[in-house]
């Protein structure tokens, strides 16, 4: 009997290795090339291998009857195949195809600086806008050091390739901001109202950016802001200016941050020395608050709100007779409250909506003439994303932008201003014809209700990847923007003003470098003209062409626990618009803008020492006592700005930081007197910085559970 | 010769017993191999074999938390041993991905949290000067909670000492806190105890040498 078992063990074995498959095969992709590492597997079972590096795999499955055959391999779709196992060899060839996936595939950068913490492809990262020299913490300052700007010194504000600096719109999570800049006295530096430690990624795009974004005519500023946050802290900050305290408070899906800051600038100038007469130098109190919620899996709901009030006054001195002064006094109130909320509808769509009111109050007073000026806009927006396919995604949405504004004068019954509703549509695909190209295709309708008309604006972009890490760009778009609020409220009928952009870029980024080269034309049209230089009477016959070559190149590799970038701005613009008899090329506008921006960190110290050089070449000013319009030019502006920023301890840092260290006297331009003297000539007052250095210091204290917490992602 | 009718009976009932442990068997078997390759493995090449081996078991055994689990820390090891930046990335967001499967199937283990914090500590490593502020933040909460889930957890503990010291140092602050979370750590190194015969057992080399920095 014994041995009867033995034999059927044996036959049971043997019949165990009769049933033996022996599976082999290549994995390739479409090319033929072969793809080593791809995972083999026969579904539901152990069985498996690995492919080698020539593509081959082999292995043993005692399976039987029909398996499925699993081959994967990250970045290419999931290949399989039914295999029917009774025979005792089986060859596979498994050729995968390549998955469209957003990490790798081209991405379109044409006129686009994208900075993010989160995405690690962006060339520029949130916390460089508050760690840059020069920059002090405001993201215009900071931009400024990219290239496609053009500093303009006496204004603060970003002007973009021959636009003027209302030509660049700020939006905070998709929502507009009418009035991004603070209140600042004439032909002195306003800052941006936001503070870059609020945001989580910045898109700068200097022309041809998404149909998502009208009313900007030369660039768009994209803010995200960030999402909740994980802990609980309390944050003090004791400047040479003011003081400021934060707190915010961490649920378990939700946080709160509020923060009230009081900037009075009196006692640093009264210690030195300023271009301006102040009479009562800036004092501001400024408030913000923001809440974040998670709605279920993948909901968010955010609300930002932000009040400030800025006070001050100054006497202008007259250009013939220094002696005789006006005085002006300048009182703003700002209210800004943002919603949001975004969430994925199902596996394909999502969606983002949102609300925001700006509210804008400036009240001057200049002598006996006082005017006070009203600015509110409500927009609306709800924005549709899907993706059809891996190929093909699809962003859908629409929008009303309603203005209300109106400048009352005291001495006058009269009141300008317009109520303007502006009713939108967008539609915007993205097809990948394979990871290393992508064609965007869109378009945006828009009604106006001054106008009752109706306008349609195409946007095209192209990218394609030449290499592992190199990629061509090229965009198109039409843009329109509202004229000023200075010119729409003596004149209703003013159509928009457009601009048509063409762009072409090359980007490679390799290993912690970055270079870019950017080319772009860039024409004007139905820009506001005066009519015979009448400012009273305006038509939409001016017109316009920018043009320009720029060069970018970042590195944080080649110096150990350095980083520094390089940028370099072509620009030849002129205008036709206003009040220039013909094209000129703006007052605002340089030819040639260079900056460098370099940061070291010493962990000896426990320092960050930081410094940006900045060039721009002459910029043209109107001498009346020439014949020719706007053919004087300024002498170059340079600036060498440092920083330095101190960790003596985790919740503790010291920030210093000094603008134009050399003491350079930049000239930014010339004002001129309306009237000539007596020997027939116009008299001339140069525009400088309003002191040649300023210097800040601040000590920032966070008190929170966890003690490594502190405000250097803020700074 | 009633024996001969009882032994075919035993057998098909032996063998009906062995089928039902037979599966956890050769679950718990291949495991363990793989976990000593995962273990042992010097090169990338050698860790993807382990990792898509774990993608294997992952894929037919549906409710196991541990091929995940191995498949993430190999991703990790594959990170330790790339230069290149945007590759580590690539392998951290793969092993990311593969632990939120294995969170999915056991939310509340300890060790899962503790891999995902180890995570973020290697993405530090990606770019210090730019990353540290916010990733070395991120693994700290993350050890923490692992630590809140099982006091007992010595990788927990022993990674957590590490990011202590690393904060301390760069501070000039005392280590003493780093050294204590540390002792404990050693100390959880000697008692750990799993009923799970597949719970990890890595990181004990790290923290012993971290000993001699704290002496």
């Amino acid at each position: 009997m014994k041995n009867g078992i033995l034999i059927a063990l044996v036959l049971l074995v043997a019949g165990a290795l009769a049933a033996q498959t022996k599976i082999s095969g290549m994995v390739t992709d479409t090319k033929g090339e072969p793809i080593p590492g791809a995972n083999i597997l026969l579904l539901n079972t152990y069985d498996g291998t690995t492919s080698g590096a020539d593509g081959k795999f082999d292995f043993l499955t005692s399976e039987e009857v029909i398996q499925v055959l699993v081959v994967k391999f990250i970045g290419y779709k999931e290949y399989r195949q039914s295999l029917d196992l009774t025979a005792s060899k089986l060859t596979v060839h498994a050729v995968l195809k390549e998955e469209i996936n957003q990490l790798e595939a081209v991405t379109i950068t044409a006129g686009a600086f994208a900075a993010s913490d989160e995405s690690r492809r962006t060339i520029f990262r949130a916390l460089d806008i508050a760690t840059t020299a020069g920059a002090t913490a405001d993201i215009a300052g900071a931009l400024n050091t990219l290239p496609g700007t053009q500093k303009v010194g006496e204004s603060g504000r970003l002007f973009v390739r021959g636009g003027d600096g209302n030509e660049v719109r700020t939006f905070i999570d998709g929502m507009l901001v009418l009035d991004a800049y603070g209140p600042a006295a004439p032909n002195t530096p306003s800052r941006g109202r936001f503070l870059p430690f609020m945001f989580k990624g910045t898109s700068f795009s200097t022309g041809g950016y998404s149909a998502e974004y009208g009313q900007a005519l030369s660039s768009a500023l994209v803010l995200d802001s960030k999402d909740e946050e994980q802990s609980s802290r309390t944050d003090f900050g004791l400047l040479s200016v003011g003081a400021d305290v934060a707190h915010t408070q961490a649920w378990k899906n939700a946080s709160w941050a509020g923060k009230i800051g009081y900037t009075n600038i009196r006692p640093y100038f009264g210690l030195i020395n300023q271009e301006v007469d102040w009479e009562k130098a800036p004092v501001s109190i400024e408030g913000s608050s923001a809440y974040r919620q998670r709605v279920g899996k993948s909901g968010m709901f955010k609300v930002y709100g932000n009040f400030n009030h800025s006070n001050f006054s100054l006497h202008h001195h007259d250009i013939d007779d220094p002696d005789v002064t006006t005085l002006i006094d300048i009182n703003n109130n700002f209210r800004y409250l943002n919603g949001s909320y975004k969430t994925s509808l199902n596996e394909k769509w999502s969606l983002r909506s949102g609300l925001s009111y700006t509210l804008t109050q400036n009240d001057v007073q200049q002598d006996d003439v006082r005017v006070k000026e009203y600015d509110e806009g409500i927009h609306s927006k709800v924005v549709f994303d899907g993706s059809l396919s891996d190929k093909v995604e699809i962003r859908t949405g629409a929008e009303v932008i309603n203005r209300d504004y109106h400048a009352a004068v005291d001495t006058s019954s009269f009141v300008p201003g317009f109520h303007e509703v502006i009713p939108a549509a967008f539609v915007e695909a993205d097809l990948y014809a394979s990871n290393k190209f992508v064609t965007r295709v869109g378009g945006r309708v828009e009604y106006n209700n001054l106008l009752n008309q109706l306008s349609v604006d195409p946007r095209i972009s192209l990218a394609y990847k030449t290499g592992k890490t190199g990629q061509v760009s090229f965009a198109y778009g039409k843009f329109r923007q509202s004229p000023k609020n200075e010119w729409l409220r003596w004149d209703n009928q003013l159509a928009a003003e457009k601009s048509d952009h063409y762009i072409l870029n090359y980007q490679l980024i390799e290993n912690r470098r970055t270079f870019r080269v950017e080319g772009y034309y860039k024409t004007y049209s139905h820009l506001v003209k005066f009519e015979n230089g009448n400012p009273f009477v305006l038509n939409n016959e001016g017109s316009g062409y920018a043009r320009g070559v720029e060069l970018f190149y970042r590195d944080n590799k080649t110096i150990r626990n350095a980083d520094y970038w390089i940028s370099y701005s072509f620009l030849d613009t002129e205008r036709d618009y206003l009040n220039t008899p013909y094209a000129v090329t703006p007052s605002f506008a340089s030819a040639h803008n260079f900056s460098v921006v370099y940061k070291h960190f010493v962990a000896k110290l426990k320092t960050q020492f930081g410094a940006t050089y900045s060039f721009t070449s002459g910029r043209p000013y109107n001498n009346p006592n020439e014949d020719k319009f706007n053919n004087g030019r300024t002498k170059s502006y340079q600036d060498l700005s440092v920083n330095i920023s101190y960790l003596p301890k985790p919740h503790l840092i010291v920030y210093f930081s000094c603008t134009n260290l050399l003491g350079r006297d930049n000239i930014f331009g010339f004002e001129y007197s309306t009237t000539q003297n007596n020997e027939g000539f116009y008299n001339s007052r140069a525009i400088r910085q309003p002191a040649p250095r300023f210097v800040f210091l601040g000590v920032f204290i966070t008190l929170s559970k966890d003690k490594s917490i502190n405000q250097l992602p803020s700074l | 010769m009633k024996t001969i009718n009882i032994i075919p009976l035993a057998l098909l009932v032996l063998a009906l017993l062995a089928f039902k442990s037979a599966a956890n068997d050769r679950y718990i078997e291949s495991m363990q191999k793989n976990m000593q390759l995962v273990y042992t493995a010097k090169t990338i090449d050698e860790l993807q074999m382990a990792v898509n081996a774990f993608e294997r078991i992952g894929e037919a055994e549906k409710n196991k938390w541990e091929p995940f689990y191995y498949a993430s820390f190999g991703y990790v090891m594959m990170a330790t041993r790339e230069k290149e930046a945007q590759k580590k990335d690539a392998y951290l967001d793969l092993s990311l991905k593969a632990l939120e499967k294995a969170k999915a199937i056991n939310p509340g283990e300890s060790e899962i949290t503790t891999m995902e914090g180890f995570v973020h500590m290697m993405r530090v490593t990606v770019d210090p000067a730019t990353r540290g502020q916010q990733y070395s933040g991120l693994a700290m909460q993350t050890f923490g909670k692992a630590i809140a889930m099982n006091p007992e957890n010595p990788r927990a503990l022993s990674l957590m000492a590490q990011m202590q010291y690393g904060t301390a140092q760069f501070f000039g602050a005392s280590t003493a806190e780093a050294c204590g979370t540390l002792n404990k750590a050693l100390e959880k190194f000697e008692t750990f105890k799993s009923d799970n015969p597949l719970a990890p057992t890595w990181g004990k080399p790290m923290a012993e040498g971290m000993r001699a920095q704290c002496k």
